[in-house]
């Protein structure tokens, strides 16, 4: 494996070498020491609301299944059979008590034990061959939720996922936390682009740059109140420890007025006023910031959007909220999933507008997921040329030369929310996110301890085990 | 009202059965099968057959009575 210091340091410097976004050997990297220690999300709790529902996700090449339990607990567990490795559910989704595997009938139950092993007697000799009590399928190594957000870190020893969000919670409070009932999602949309995954990802934590070039189209039909698409810089973008993402300024008004600015009836408005804490209100009544795109190290990224959903003469808005991930197939392929949320406690009829809305700019089928994807389709492919091997692409935007600001950072009085937060393009969150990347990539991976089941390996009982401190 | 009946010695822990109707049939810990009920309505009795059915090694009978 070639020496990838260089790469890091011009990445922490600002500089990107081009073919980090089309590069077979970073990509190897990226799966044995980012994915397989970073906290990554799975499902929403919404998703399977009932006991026995289920879904099935991947982190790279690993599926797992996602499922309530029969006790209401959420669990995940890899999907391979115990026995010979065949995958236990096929299904992307559904309910069941009990999963069986098609190659030799194996089951499980849903919370992973083991139900049914054929002819355990006569194959095994029982219990005293094969001890199949206590064992369960592989629970993922660490597992926790946050406002519903099911992740998964498969590092046994990863901090814990409220420290890995840390600052970052308060924004993503203002997405999946708009009433004391939390947030419903529906989806997700699944779909490939020949794009590499960080493009995506960096694009939603910081770049209002692109706005006005990229989606001059969507703003010259009409679809945003706005008349120009240059209003963004008047926006800021922050960096609070795992995630950033971008604001949009807000007209002169009171938090109330401004929340219905964008399109909130006063009944949700009123419930976001007990959810919140004083500065997360603060950030829109006192200081006018509303907040937009922003991604979640490594490849979560999230959308909040206020076009006009009804004929182009009114002025109406209506906001949706959006949530993707962008998973890494290679190096130049991403798959997509995305989901539309809304507030569980929102009036039907906004759910049903908010989804329109939402399926107008994002999703397969949205107006700015054409305009973005044609400029990553080719980033990517002009990446993997000799050419882009020579160039590092400047990643310094709202930082001078000797590495000074541009323009200063907000302070506390001027914007409430954590982290660091600028007024005006810049390339801040963009430069933290692969930061963060350089920094797991530069890190050796720990060897993964073997798990070995019902048998004597090396004097070593392996067995899984189903205990009740794991998956919480 | 049907009758369940169940193949004590015949059982080699499928768990087909349970599988297919987890409010009737279940597994102990030694991997043999167990009755959560004698009878069933006549109403239900397609259903828990079906999952009698799928036994592997024909140790679930749903008899009249
Ligand atoms: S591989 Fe699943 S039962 Fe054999
Ligand atoms: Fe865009």
């Amino acid at each position: 494996m070639a020496d990838q210091t260089a790469v890091f340091e011009a990445v922490r410097e600002g500089m990107i070498p081009a073919h980090v976004y089309n590069d077979r050997e970073i990509f190897e990297l990226e799966r044995d020491r980012l994915f397989n220690r970073s906290w990554m999300f799975l499902a929403h709790e919404s998703e399977i609301p009932d006991v026995g529902d289920y879904v099935v996700r991947h982190v790279l090449e690993d599926s797992f299944i996602v499922t309530r339990d029969n006790k209401g607990e959420v669990r995940v567990m890899f999907n391979m059979c115990l026995h010979r490795g065949m995958q236990v559910c096929r299904a992307e989704m559904g309910n069941a008590s009990n999963f069986r595997c098609p190659y030799h009938g194996w089951s499980y139950r849903n919370d992973g034990r083991i139900l049914g092993l054929p002819f355990h007697q006569e194959a095994y000799g029982g219990e005293e061959g094969f001890k199949k009590k206590g064992q369960t399928l592989l629970p993922a190594p660490s597992m926790d939720t946050y406002n519903g957000l099911i992740f998964i870190s498969l590092d046994p020893d990863a901090e814990p996922l409220e420290d890995f969000l840390g600052d970052f919670k308060f924004y993503l409070d203002y997405y999946t936390k708009q009433s004391a009932d939390g947030v419903e999602v529906r989806g997700p949309q699944r779909w490939r682009v020949k794009a590499n995954w960080k493009i995506g990802a960096e694009n939603f934590a910081g770049d209002m740059y692109h706005t006005p070039q990229t989606h001059t189209s969507v703003v010259e039909i009409g679809l945003f109140r706005e008349p120009k698409a240059e209003k963004r810089k008047d926006g800021n973008t922050y960096w609070a420890t795992s995630g950033g993402g971008t604001t949009y300024k807000l007209p002169p008004g009171t938090l109330e007025e401004r929340l219905a600015y964008v399109g909130y009836p006063a009944e949700m408005i009123e419930r976001m006023k007990e959810s919140w804490s004083q500065d997360q209100l603060d950030v829109i009544g006192r200081d006018g910031f509303m907040i937009s795109a922003a991604s979640i190290f490594p490849n979560i990224s999230l959308v909040h959007n206020w076009p006009k959903v009804e004929d182009t003469d009114s002025d109406e808005v209506l906001p949706f909220i959006s949530l993707r991930q962008w998973q890494p197939i290679s190096e130049n392929e991403t798959e997509v999933l995305s989901w539309f949320i809304v507030d569980k406690n929102a009036p039907e009829e906004f759910k049903a507008l908010s989804y329109k809305a939402y399926l107008m700019c994002f999703g397969s089928t949205g107006m700015f997921e054409q305009d973005d994807v044609e400029n990553w389709v080719s980033l990517t492919n002009t990446a993997a040329g000799s050419m882009a091997r020579r160039l590092h692409l400047n990643s310094r935007m709202g930082m001078k030369m000797d590495g000074s600001e541009v323009v200063p950072a907000l302070t506390k009085e001027q914007f409430a929310g954590p982290g660091k937060a600028y007024v005006g393009y810049g390339e801040y969150s963009q430069r933290n996110l692969l930061s963060k990347w350089a920094d797991y990539l530069e890190r050796e991976p720990e060897p993964a301890k073997g798990i070995s089941l019902g048998g004597a390996i090396r004097g070593e009982q392996g067995r899984t085990s189903c205990s009740e401190e794991q998956n919480r | 009202m049907a009758k369940l009946t169940a193949d004590f010695g015949a059982c080699q822990g499928y768990a087909n059965c349970v599988v297919a109707a987890d409010d009737v049939y279940d597994i102990d810990d030694d991997g043999i099968v167990v009755l959560l009920k004698e009878h069933i309505e006549e109403s239900d009795r397609a259903r828990v057959e079906e999952a009698a059915r799928s036994c592997p090694v024909n140790a679930l009978q749903v008899v009249d009575g």
